[in-house]
């Protein structure tokens, strides 16, 4: 049975920082879920809020690695969609308030 | 979908010397202004000499640069050889810089750097051409870069038949073929381009999704269609119908602002920085510009011509260009000395890679030198102009101090 949860995942995501907008991957609404299984293999489902990002690869890489720190995850697998597209409604309200969009 | 890795990024050290050469020419350009009768007809070759230095010196070498980058996020391929542009640096510098003493000083000279130019633009082309037919990809954004190189190859072909004609006295009618290489640099190279990259950095910047393009792939095709009018009717001498095709290039760029009024409105980042202030001041030079240019077409207002050229360079050209300059530089020193201390240690955001009070001393200096040196042109005073260009002056300086401090940006810095 597999210990590391849900939330130490996205813990792990939170300390990932898009340079550009200043803010961490979770509270930018850009992972859609996270998946646990019972051999401690994680999955993201994540997306970008732009397909023209050009730090596109390193921060899926990142998110690959970011669940690793945690003890006895064993397999992290990162699945980027387009679809729902990305915007701003699925921020938190810090994220949209401090880009005036709230 | 491809993204860029830092296998293919273009390396720091190849297109440092781009953005460092391009912002000192820029601060050349604007203080040899000062040299300048605003009053002189706009075929004086010192005239013709400066629009040299200002745009291979600083717009073509900021926007090759910068294409260095951009062409493997916009084509979603990666480079044919991004090498080449170690050929396409020196050439391109060198070359504009005895294409403008050719003109000032020794006309000699002036078809070696013609040629020089012509090395570096074939061999820009020639790499994204060859990267083009990689991608499968076919937006707005891939069909500008196609047409505006076509229109650039175009370009440059007339312009070194042009330079042969000054240099070595070879029978080529400049009054016919000059306002045709003007058209294609102008309208079918800088300004396709910028329609189709402008797509993709401001939607991205601006955080703005789930529009309607029906403007912008108008305004392209309208902008298009036009400037192949244009060449033909002049060169079949219809010039009547060429004046139409002019009109017709405003009407584009028209369409082309309401895009940006779509994406304006429609945007999630709406907190105002100094990109911003620089996007909204270079697009409402444009449509001042078109406004001046639709005044000279219809009352043959020199001045007003004179006006519309101004704010379409250095309101429209400049502005773009500068404001893009504060994201794409830190970007690039980000990703080369920051990018791998990531979970290691604390990073700086982008906008801290910015030294703030030059940035702002930067824009309001240009902002103010724009406008005044506009009414200088516009009542026809040279003392108003060289006013304006003063203050235009004091905002290149700043940009150049801008510029130097993010490139030298490091860990320390932090």
């Amino acid at each position: 049975m597999c210990s590391v949860t849900k939330e130490q995942v996205y813990n792990e995501l939170r300390k990932i920082i898009d340079p550009e907008v200043g803010f961490n991957l979770v509270e930018m609404g850009l992972i859609y879920d996270v998946e646990v299984d019972e051999e401690c293999n994680v999955k993201v489902t994540m997306t970008l809020s732009t397909k023209a990002c050009p730090l596109h690869q390193m921060i899926t890489q990142w998110v690959e690695d970011a669940p690793k720190s945690i003890d006895g995850v064993k397999n992290v697998e990162v699945n980027l969609v387009w679809e729902p597209e990305w915007n701003i409604s699925m921020a938190e309200d810090n994220v949209k308030k401090a880009l005036g969009a709230l | 979908m491809f993204n860029i890795s830092k296998d293919i990024a273009p390396p720091f050290k190849m297109i440092e010397p781009f953005f460092k050469f391009g912002s000192i020419i820029y601060l050349i350009s604007i203080f040899s202004l000062l040299f300048l009768n605003s009053n002189s007809n706009l075929n004086d070759l010192n005239i013709v000499g400066w629009a040299h230095l200002f745009l291979l010196g600083f717009v073509m070498v900021i926007i090759f640069g910068a294409m260095a980058q951009l062409v493997p996020v916009v084509l979603e391929v990666g480079h044919f050889s991004v090498d080449l542009y170690y050929i396409i640096f020196p050439a391109l510098s060198i070359g504009a810089i005895l294409m403008v003493a050719g003109f000032w000083f020794v006309p000699v000279v002036l078809p070696y750097g013609g040629l020089l130019v012509l090395i570096a633009m074939a061999t820009f082309l020639f790499e994204t051409l060859m990267t083009l037919k990689k991608t499968e990809a076919n937006t707005l954004t891939v069909k500008s870069v196609k047409y505006g190189n076509i229109f650039l190859t175009i370009a440059i072909i007339i312009g070194f038949f042009m330079a042969l004609a000054i240099g070595e006295g070879v029978n080529v009618d400049i009054s016919r073929f000059l306002p045709i290489h003007i058209v294609l640099v102008l309208f079918g190279y800088v300004t396709v381009t910028i329609i189709g990259l402008s797509m993709v950095l401001l939607p991205m910047f601006g955080l703005a999704h789930g529009y309607d393009d029906s403007d912008v792939e108008l305004a392209f095709k309208i902008v298009v269609g036009s400037v192949i009018a244009y060449v033909i009717c002049k060169l079949i001498g219809l010039n009547f119908i060429a004046n139409i095709a002019l009109a017709a290039i405003v009407v584009g760029i028209a369409f082309y602002l309401k895009q940006l009024l779509t994406l304006y409105k429609i945007r999630a980042r709406k907190l105002v920085d100094i990109w911003y202030k620089h996007i909204y001041t270079a697009f409402i030079s444009l449509g001042v510009a078109a406004v001046f240019g639709i005044l000279w077409l219809l009352f043959g207002w020199e001045n007003g011509l004179k006006v519309a050229i101004w704010l379409f360079v250095l309101g429209f050209f400049t502005f773009v260009i500068n404001g893009h300059l504060l994201k794409i530089i830190p970007f690039l020193v980000w990703f080369e000395r920051f990018s791998p201390l990531v979970g290691k240690k604390r990073v700086p955001m982008l906008h801290e890679m910015l030294p703030d009070k030059d940035v702002e001393y930067s824009f309001w200096f240009s902002l103010s030198g724009l406008i005044v040196g506009a009414f200088g042109l516009m009542f026809g005073s040279d003392s108003l102009f060289k006013g304006g260009v003063t203050l235009l002056g004091f905002g290149a300086i700043f940009m150049l101090i801008t510029v130097l401090y993010i490139l030298k940006f490091d860990v320390k810095d932090v």
